[in-house]
């Protein structure tokens, strides 16, 4: 039960924000400032937008860590929402800091895909895999991003290391074969994942580089 | 291209305006602290079929231009969103311009369909102080372009 507190008697935390990636969604806050060394702890609250009230995070009341994982509260990510915390040191507390209109939808960053290469002579096999929703359980079944995003697309980048060319294209699908590429050249490649509508930042996926094979022709003599 | 059911628009790039809306985003929506009423809710645009969304599109566009914009202005100076605004509000324009929902009778029953989902939304709109709705009403542009993305083709 939440022990009555004097509102205003602390500074309030600072710079809160929702991070969100695939649907991970992350409360974010820094603590007050002035209070170093002074245990604080920490009350969160999120609301629905549309609802009535305010709904008590469970899972972050009288924590002393800066985050609070809402991801479950926050599941529909059709619906908006905001959040709430607040600072408590014994019958002190600071008052409540709210985040904006938080949009899970419009505003989760989309993870990059898994990115496979396999290298032939003078070509490179791209698959790559979707990023995946925000699982409730480890054992819930996998949801990858494009069901949530159906027009969701990724941007791959291609670095030639021996010409120092760069080229990227958008594609749809998962699988990508670059042809008439230079035999025994090193070829690096990252991946974007991409949903057109308002802009987002972007996780780039770890640049992979992979070697084309040799000419057949030149080991034959 | 959007493409409302049999209605087609095309011209008009719909990342201009989630990048429109997206600068006005925050300074629009922290105006609008009623935040227990919403007045895009989904039942007024979750499963649209597509021959209605012409008629719904063309209706909310409308209210927009007519009642939610034209009466912004006064906001729009004082919060130095006009470039914004305007390039929200023209695009707005193009679209319902290009917007011809059919009058034939046998898309009566489609077309009151979507008038319903049009007047639970004028409802909520008028069960506010003006001022508050209008404000609300701007701040769920990004409701409202989520739903049109929905029917918009590269």
């Amino acid at each position: 039960r939440a022990v009555p507190c004097v509102s205003g008697g602390l500074p309030k935390p600072t710079n809160i924000s929702f991070l969100s990636v695939n649907m991970k969604n992350v409360l974010h806050w820094k603590p007050p400032q002035g209070l170093r060394g002074v245990e604080v702890t920490y009350m969160v609250q999120y609301f629905i937008y549309g609802q009535k009230k305010w709904l008590s995070a469970s899972e972050c009341t009288n924590i002393s860590r800066t985050y609070c994982d809402l991801s479950a509260e926050t599941s529909d990510y059709e619906h908006q929402y905001y959040a709430k915390v607040k600072a408590i040191q014994e019958t002190k507390c600071s008052e409540w800091v709210e985040t904006g209109r938080f949009y899970p939808f419009l505003e989760t960053q989309v993870g990059p895909p898994e990115v496979a290469l396999t290298s032939g002579e003078k070509s490179i096999s791209i698959a790559l895999t979707a990023p995946e929703k925000w699982k409730r359980h480890p054992t819930d079944d996998s949801v990858p991003m494009q069901q949530i995003y159906s027009n969701l697309r990724y941007n791959v980048s291609v670095y030639d290391t021996k010409s120092r060319r760069r080229w990227s294209q958008y594609i749809t699908n998962s699988t990508l074969v670059l042809s008439w590429l230079e035999p025994s050249t090193l070829y690096c490649v990252h991946v974007e994942s991409f949903v057109p509508g308002p802009p987002r930042l972007t996780l780039p996926s770890q640049k992979q580089c992979i070697r084309t094979l040799e000419d057949q022709m030149s080991a034959l003599k | 291209e959007f493409r409302f059911g049999p209605c087609r628009v095309e011209g008009v790039v719909l990342s201009e305006l989630w990048e429109a809306f997206s600068a006005m985003k925050s300074t629009v929506q922290t105006q609008d602290d009623i935040t227990s009423v919403r007045l895009l809710k989904s039942q007024v645009l979750h499963n649209v079929s597509d021959a209605e969304s012409c008629y719904l599109v063309h209706s909310l566009l409308k209210f927009y231009l007519n009642t939610v914009f034209k009466n912004y202005p006064s906001k729009v100076a004082k919060f130095k969103i006009s470039k914004s605004f305007s390039t929200l509000a023209n695009n707005f324009f193009v679209i319902v311009s290009k917007l011809h929902p059919s009058k034939d009778k046998d898309m009566l029953s489609i077309s009151e369909s979507a008038h319903r989902r049009f007047l639970l939304f004028c409802k909520a709109f008028k069960q506010m102080d003006t001022e508050a709705a209008l404000v609300k009403a701007f701040g769920e542009v990004d409701i409202l372009l989520t739903w049109m993305q929905n029917f918009y083709h590269l």
